[in-house]
């Protein structure tokens, strides 16, 4: 197991949002993280790299315990996230946020040919001000500034999120390609569909809790899948 | 050695902890948000590591059987596409719901045991339940997963399951003891040579002695396994039999404990009928050791009912049952004992001076009366024997003792 959660808690304030999670993913997996706005996935996410402090629970990275460390060291654990809404420096050209992401790594310089063979897009567009792109283009551009550093675990928060239908797609065959280059990936996502099909397994999240956990294959027609996004109980039997 | 599902079948033991707990997690909040039953047993609780199992209520057969019919069903009606039912406690019925993908890993799970048996897609696959197609269900869906041939036949009477032996020509058997005992024995009677069968394997549908298994193995000439399974959780297709003779509970499906000598277990992945702690009232030894086979699933041997279930002919049977067809005739409110012998059920009744008659025939009927009250509302072959009261049969104890050697022996 690469990661690996226990009964991870986290909050704000007085509002628990994670509630008890646990759950693992193994090396060269793609895993997917679903549930509707407000289930706690992206809270999840900040807790795992420390940005958001857990309350109660253990990370295990690779099997060593991550738990309390600051967020930058998460990079030094070969863990990045690459946050929802792209987050890349507008100011920047497309090459100095690329450097920017392989701070961290020596051979910066070679990574930087691989991430551009990777991504042909970026290589066209290597001295545009990274504000200009397009938000496909943008979110390729997250997704190498992310393999700048080499990560081994990848933590991705809605890459699709506020892309057209066409780009959704480039996006997750660039996802699943990620197996290819070594790179494990928890992938955090609203859309159900594209993620169980690139997904090796899945779990679904609903109000800080996991409900259901499973193959990718097994949840694409599961009909809780269903009920944790439109927030329909199931408590009748004859409804 | 055949493994079907290696990752599942021999996952690493800290690797299968953190498995069950998602999925124990998981479980708790389905439950606590689709049946209104657990909601008010486990409102509140939290699950943070799997020691805290303990903490959480029990679910008993006599539960289910309040709930009865849907009463314990986590998801609408429109999603079970499967109904079997099975009886609990008092003879009183249980229904257990099953969704498509209930179905499909039934199917995946009962594949591990015809893979651990040795069953490939080259196989012909021969069942004989006696109780139509229900009885195999699961073994179809397993033989379905394996993609070996079954033949969709099941002839009642044991002469056509010997020529059907003879004329298709599988290479496994699947079947309960008591048939499987039946072919042996018309096998032995016309002197048929079971070498010229082409029988590989004879999978059993509940444990036997090993003295039975091996009178099998010699009789039909074939490698006998044993299936252990509870209707009410899954049967079969709650455990396998290794080929060192070992079950092992698929535990990355069902968390088993013993609690008091009972084996009690958790449905982690059920989607229409999940249970919490279920109290399957069967005796059981509980290991987690090493296995020969590489198997890390716990290892279980069951043993007697604790709840004085008896077994004639496979059909599970409640003294409660036959109290109520006795509460029917004229015999209403008369101690009786109960014995099951050679798979016969014989029920002794006290005669009392209201039955007593000075014809022969009276008594007869009223013998012929209440058997076939018998085989109308239970489907089984009893015999009645009207004993006098002072000098009764056997004691109660006695009774018991017989109990626990046919459940056993069947």
């Amino acid at each position: 197991m690469l990661l690996q959660v226990k009964n991870l808690s986290a909050g704000y304030g007085n509002l628990e949002v994670v509630r008890g999670v646990s759950l693992h993913v193994c090396r060269g997996e793609i895993v997917g993280l679903l549930g509707a706005n407000g289930a706690g996935k992206t809270s999840l996410l900040k807790s795992l790299v420390g940005l958001l402090p857990p309350r109660q629970g253990d990370i295990f990275v690779d099997g060593r315990p991550t738990r309390g460390q600051p967020a930058w060291r998460s990079i030094s654990n070969s863990t990045v996230l690459v946050p929802e809404g792209k987050m890349i420096f507008g100011d920047m050209t497309v090459h100095e946020n690329l450097l920017i992401g392989g701070y961290h790594n020596p051979d910066r310089l070679m990574q930087l040919e691989i991430v551009l063979d990777r991504f042909p897009r970026l290589r066209e567009r290597i001295s545009q001000l990274g504000g200009t792109l397009s938000g496909g283009e943008q979110q390729m551009l997250a997704l190498g500034r992310a393999l700048m550093c080499r990560p081994r675990l990848l933590l991705l928060d809605e890459p699709s999120l506020g892309l057209a239908p066409l780009l959704v797609k480039e996006v997750f065959n660039e996802i699943r390609k990620m197996r290819d280059l070594g790179v494990t990936v928890l992938l955090v996502e609203q859309n159900v569909t594209a993620t169980l099909q690139v997904a090796d397994r899945a779990y679904v999240m609903e109000t800080g809790e996991i409900i259901l956990e499973g193959e990718a294959s097994e949840l694409m027609h599961n009909p809780e899948v269903k009920r944790a996004y439109l927030g329909s109980t199931g408590k009748e039997v004859w409804e | 050695m055949n493994v079907f599902d290696r990752r599942y079948e021999m996952m690493p033991r800290a690797e299968l902890e953190q498995l069950q707990l998602e999925r124990l997690q998981a479980l708790l909040a389905r439950l606590k948000r689709h049946v209104r039953r657990y909601r008010e047993k486990v409102a509140g609780l939290r699950v943070e590591s799997l020691a805290d199992l303990s903490r959480l209520p029990f679910t008993t057969p006599e539960e289910m059987a309040e709930g009865f019919p849907y009463g314990m069903f986590a998801c609408p009606m429109r999603e079970i596409i499967r109904l079997h039912t099975t009886i609990g406690p008092g003879g009183k019925p249980l229904v257990i719901g099953h969704t498509r993908n209930d179905l499909t890993q039934w199917g995946r799970l009962v594949a591990r045991q015809l893979v651990a048996s040795g069953v490939t897609a080259n196989d012909v696959i021969q069942m004989c339940f006696g109780g139509g197609v229900y009885g195999a269900a699961g073994y179809l869906f397993g033989a379905q997963v394996v993609e070996a041939s079954v033949i969709a036949e099941e002839p009642s009477h044991v002469d056509y399951q010997v020529a059907m032996l003879q004329n298709y020509q599988p290479t496994v058997l699947i079947t309960t003891p008591t048939i499987a005992l039946d072919i042996m024995q018309v096998i032995e009677q016309r002197r048929l040579d079971p070498q010229s069968l082409h029988l590989r394997t004879v999978l059993l549908s509940r444990p036997v002695s090993k003295e039975t298994r091996e009178q099998l193995a010699a009789g039909l000439f074939a490698r006998v396994q044993c299936n252990f399974g509870l209707g009410e959780i899954l049967d079969p297709g709650l455990c396998l039999e290794c080929e060192a003779g070992c079950f092992h509970v698929h535990e990355d499906h069902f968390l088993a404990e013993v609690h008091e000598s009972e084996l009690v277990l958790t449905t982690l992945c059920r989607e229409a009928l999940p249970l919490l702690r279920y109290r399957t009232r069967v005796r059981c030894e509980m290991s987690r050791g090493k296995c020969a086979c590489g198997r890390s699933g716990a290892m279980i041997v069951p043993g007697q009912r604790l709840d004085g279930r008896l077994c004639v002919k496979e059909s599970p049977l409640y003294e409660s049952q036959i109290a109520d067809v006795l509460a029917r005739t004229k015999a209403a409110g008369q101690p009786f004992t109960v014995n099951v012998s050679d798979g016969r059920l014989v029920v002794s009744i006290e005669i009392s001076n209201d039955l007593f008659a000075d014809t022969v025939w009276v008594v007869e009927g009223l013998k012929r009366e209440i058997e076939s009250d018998f085989l109308a509302r239970l489907d089984v072959v009893a015999e009645v024997r009207f004993v006098n009261p002072r000098a009764k049969a056997m004691t109660q104890s006695d009774a018991e003792n017989t109990y626990k050697r046919n459940i056993t022996t069947g």
